[in-house]
């Protein structure tokens, strides 16, 4: 089965930073492990613009959230690895609330509607 | 703000390692390679776009934000028209002062000498130790011979003075600046002829000295610029040179530049004379040695000739200095002092702006309030101050540069000729760099406070324009306000000490009357006058040719003439006085015709001035000045004291019976002290030069030139000058200290109106904001006298806090300027009185114009307002 074959949903505006954040957690990772890694982890639901995420790391960067430096992979090839700084970790903690009460919120509109 | 520096490359190299990885990925997922490159090109978008985006984060946004905050600052400033150009042209006068104030100080001190190296260069004077005094003087021959063979400090050292002379054999005789000097003098200054040879060591000594070297505008004049000149022979006091080179068009030593150079022709008794001073000195440093330590080394060389020459060089030590330092001496610490005080002059009106843009800040809060709330950054509004008072500031420095220059050609016009340089002055590219970071330093220092303010703006506060936030912007207004005066009332208290001090100075009394009196500088060449008789004689016909030309009254001659720059001194031994020749006393000798004490009006105290029966061939006499009695003879007894100078000065001894005690000269100026001084009948002292002193009937200016011409009539070949008014001596010898109290009170003009300027500017200011109030208040029957008292009040009360505060700096700073004042103290309680009550009127004005506005108000008009 290839990736373009289902029809996938695309990120929200601002979540995408989230994300990012989130996928770090586990480790450092470089560029394309964490577009794999947040297509994997949502099932293949969500859809990843590879092109989006390069501008968007490197603005998690400036931030001071994400650090990065180059290292070698698991299959020896040369790649950027990013990892989540302290600041970033706060950043999550704060970032991950803050949907989780949207999500709440928008949950209890949706199903007052059905109900 | 801060932001890691990466580079494009590196983040084409993280894509392509995505695609590497992606390609991967999608081959073990059985793609074929092709297949696979498409597929993870396609997911990731466009390449070039991300790319750019990258880029543009980078850079061109940083340059299209600030292409904007122009944009915007433009329009803003274009739109307060009033605003901006008086805060253009308060920072224009303040950094233009600036701007001609370091000219300045870069022309006379910092630009280097324009001699190869000139840094190595180092004058090198004696030292002359009398009761606890030292004071720098020229030096003898052999002092600087030993000093020349003995150091091991400078790769080279030649000795000159500086001369005229009469070139002769061409007509009328022409003034000839000249430098006598050794041998070496090219070879130390690194600067070589452009036609012909340099001095041969040899042509050192008597006999060979009479070859000159032409200085290029010389040579331009006299010869055309034709090489042939070399060869050729000038006379100089009919003597004959013979030419034997020119020097390079842009060379000029000393730094005014001389006609003709020629070698000192030392005689064979030249080391005999280890008491005659009068040659200058100037050293090359070897390479890497300092200053400090020639003049260790030179003091070391002197501590042996104290040891080894007791009688003449027992009280003598020795100073080196970097040339360039010793030719400003003690104008450098003037200078200083008044860049300090035009520095002040930059920081009014960096208030007086700072204060506008506060004033501003609170009238456009509702516009950055607006612009926070849509997204900008504290960062981009700071960044949007800092641009717009950046373009002021820039625009003051344009327009200043205007000021500067006509500042400096009044400073060229009315400077005195006696700071080195002056004249050259100009705005160069470093002052154009001063002028810039200037400019750019005061942006930055009236910006910082409203910039600050603006970015700790609370935004929901701001919107709704709180009052404390308005409360706390008045708070900075006043600060700066009271700062301003301050600063004004130390700029004018210091401007008054310095006229205080050339007022006292004009009142001195020089001990003569110089008023109406013509001087004609006349000396007359050696080789036409072989004795004392033949100069006798020379001098009666010039002064009985005068004499007989119309409308002149009196004649005399004296040398040295008073305040004209030149003295002479020398020991002198008293008859039944045994003391050894190190312990000898030393004064002022002035040879003199017998009627010049009375033309000037020197009066005569005690005994008989000097007759014309006082010749040649006569008892020798002499005449003592009021403090050299008291000096030398304290008991009272100078008259009938027989004193001895020896032969130096003419053909003849200087020595004879005091016959008279006279009244005092301020030889050196009138902020000079008093030297005791001696006078010798011209005609027993065989002199070849002198300074004729002319009084008319009339107009003495309309006598200058036929006098010069009855006086060349008799000897063509004397070196005449041009006629010189007294009273001009006498002005120019307080030039310096005239430019000087020019210049601060011209800065202390500028903070007095620039301070004005600021009161006025916060008084209509807090009028305005306070119209409703001052409506209501008048609407509700306060009187009229009542609202102008009260916006008087708010407004003087500032101000007296300035003057208070900028009393008790004055008292602290004015120590600064105190070389700078004679028979003022620094702390003169009349001028600072004086200064804060003219600062008072002039703020009382400042402040009355917007009060008595308020007080015209029309309540109805105030009410509606906003």
């Amino acid at each position: 089965m290839s990736t373009q074959d289902r029809e996938r949903l695309e990120l929200l505006q601002g979540t995408l930073d989230l994300l990012i954040l989130r996928t770090l957690i586990f480790g450092p990772q470089h560029g394309q492990g964490i577009a794999r890694a947040i297509q994997q982890t949502s099932q293949e639901e969500l859809l990843v613009e590879h092109g989006a995420l390069y501008p968007a790391l490197q603005r998690l960067e400036e931030r001071g959230w994400i650090s990065a430096k180059w290292g070698i992979s698991t299959n020896n090839r040369k790649a950027r690895f990013y990892s989540l700084t302290v600041a970033g970790r706060k950043q999550l903690g704060k970032e991950t609330t803050k949907w989780k009460r949207l999500t709440a919120a928008i949950g209890r509109i949706l199903e007052a509607e059905e109900g | 703000m801060f932001r890691r520096n990466r580079k494009t490359s590196d983040f084409g190299a993280e894509i392509e390692a995505h695609f590497n990885f992606e390609t991967e990925r999608l081959r073990e997922e059985g793609l074929s390679e092709e297949d696979a490159r498409a597929a993870a090109r396609r997911t990731f978008g466009n390449v070039t776009q991300v790319k750019e985006r990258f880029y543009e984060s980078k850079r061109w946004l940083w340059w299209d934000h600030l292409w904007q905050d122009v944009r915007f600052g433009l329009r803003m400033l274009t739109k307060s028209p009033g605003f901006t150009s008086v805060a253009v042209l308060a920072l224009a006068l303040g950094i233009g002062a600036n701007t001609a104030m370091f000219s300045v100080i870069e022309a006379v001190l910092l630009r280097p000498l324009s001699y190869s190296n000139a840094d190595q260069l180092v004058s090198v004077v004696s030292m002359w130790q009398r009761g606890g005094v030292t004071t720098p003087f020229s030096c003898s021959p052999p002092d600087f011979f030993d000093w020349r063979d003995q150091n091991r400090s400078f790769s080279s050292m030649f000795a000159f003075h500086t001369s005229e002379r009469a070139l002769t054999g061409r007509g009328d005789a022409k003034r000839v600046r000249l430098v006598v000097a050794t041998a070496d003098i090219f070879s130390a200054l690194e600067a070589h002829p452009i036609v012909g040879r340099e001095f041969a060591a040899e042509e050192n000594r008597k006999g060979a000295d009479h070859v000159a070297i032409l200085g290029y505008s010389f040579w331009q004049a006299e010869f055309g610029g034709l090489p042939d000149a070399v060869g050729k022979t000038i006379e100089l006091d009919s003597e004959p040179y013979k030419i034997i080179g020119v020097m390079p068009r842009d060379f000029r030593f000393p730094l005014r530049g001389s006609d003709a150079y020629v070698p000192i022709g030392f005689d064979d008794k030249v080391m005999t004379q280890r008491g005659a001073h009068y040659l200058r000195v100037l050293g090359r440093l070897k390479p890497g040695v300092s200053v400090a330590q020639a003049d260790q080394d030179l003091t070391a060389i002197m501590a042996e000739l104290r040891r080894l020459y007791p009688d003449k060089d027992g009280k003598w030590g020795v100073h080196a200095e970097r040339w360039s330092r010793a030719l400003v001496g003690d104008i450098r610490p003037a200078l200083l002092v008044l860049l300090g005080a035009v520095g002040l002059v930059a920081l009014i009106a960096c208030a007086n702006v700072c204060n506008l843009l506060l004033a501003r800040a609170t009238v456009r809060q509702r516009e950055l309030a607006m612009r926070r709330a849509l997204g900008a950054g504290r960062f981009r509004i700071v960044r949007q101050i800092l641009t717009e008072s950046l373009m002021l500031a820039i625009s003051a420095g344009a327009a200043s540069l205007l000021l500067a220059y006509w500042a400096l050609q009044a400073i060229v016009y009315f400077g005195p000729k006696d700071i080195p340089r002056l004249a050259n002055v100009g705005l160069n590219t470093a002052v154009l760099t001063f002028t810039l970071g200037v400019s750019v330093a005061s942006a930055l220092l009236f910006a910082l406070i409203p910039a600050l303010r603006s970015s700790r703006m609370e935004i929901g506060g701001l919107l709704k324009m709180s009052g404390s936030s308005t409360r706390e912007a008045g708070r900075a207004r006043n600060v700066l306000l009271v700062g301003e005066v301050a600063l004004s009332m130390m700029l004018l208290a210091g401007a008054g000490l310095l006229v205080r001090s050339f007022a006292g100075l004009r009142s001195v009394s020089p001990g003569f009357d110089p008023e109406g009196l013509l001087t004609l500088d006349v000396s007359v060449p050696e080789a036409h006058y072989k004795n004392s008789l033949a100069l006798e004689g020379y001098w009666d016909r010039a002064l009985s040719n005068l004499g007989g030309l119309p409308g002149v009254t009196s004649v005399d001659a004296v040398t040295p003439l008073p305040l004209s720059g030149d003295d002479w001194s020398s020991s002198f031994s008293v008859e039944g006085r045994n003391i050894p020749e190190k312990d000898q006393p030393s004064a002022e000798l002035r040879w003199a015709t017998p009627n010049y004490l009375r033309t000037l009006g020197i009066p005569l105290r005690k005994g008989r001035t000097f007759t014309d029966a006082d010749r040649l061939g006569a008892a020798r006499v002499l005449l003592i000045s009021e403090t050299a009695a008291r000096m030398f003879f304290p008991a009272g007894d100078a008259i009938g004291q027989k004193v001895n100078f020896g032969a130096r000065g003419g053909y003849e001894k200087n020595e004879g019976e005091i016959v008279g005690v006279v009244g005092d000269v301020r030889h050196f100026g009138l902020d000079a002290p008093i030297a005791p001084t001696f006078y010798v009948p011209l005609s027993q002292a065989g002199i070849d030069g002198a300074t004729l002193v002319i009084r008319g009937q009339a107009s003495p200016a309309a006598l200058g030139q036929p006098a010069r011409k009855r006086v060349q009539e008799i000897d063509r070949d004397a070196l005449v000058g041009q006629p010189v008014m007294f009273e001009t001596l006498l002005g120019d010898s307080l030039g310096q200290r005239r430019f000087y109290m020019m210049l601060l009170g011209a800065f202390a003009a500028l903070a007095l109106v620039l301070a004005a300027v600021g009161l006025y500017g916060v008084i209509s200011y807090s009028v305005a904001q306070r119209t409703q109030e001052i409506g209501i208040r008048v609407a509700m029957g306060a009187a009229r006298s009542k609202v102008l008292s009260m916006v008087m009040k708010n407004g003087l009360g500032l101000v007296l806090l300035g003057l208070a505060a900028g009393q008790g700096m004055a008292l602290v700073l004015h120590r600064t300027i105190e070389g700078l004042l004679v028979g003022v103290s620094p702390t003169d309680a009349p001028t600072l009185l004086v200064a804060a009550a003219v600062l008072l009127l002039v703020a009382i004005l400042a402040c009355f114009v917007p009060a008595w506005r308020a007080s015209r108000m029309d309540p109805l008009v105030a009410l509606r307002f906003e």
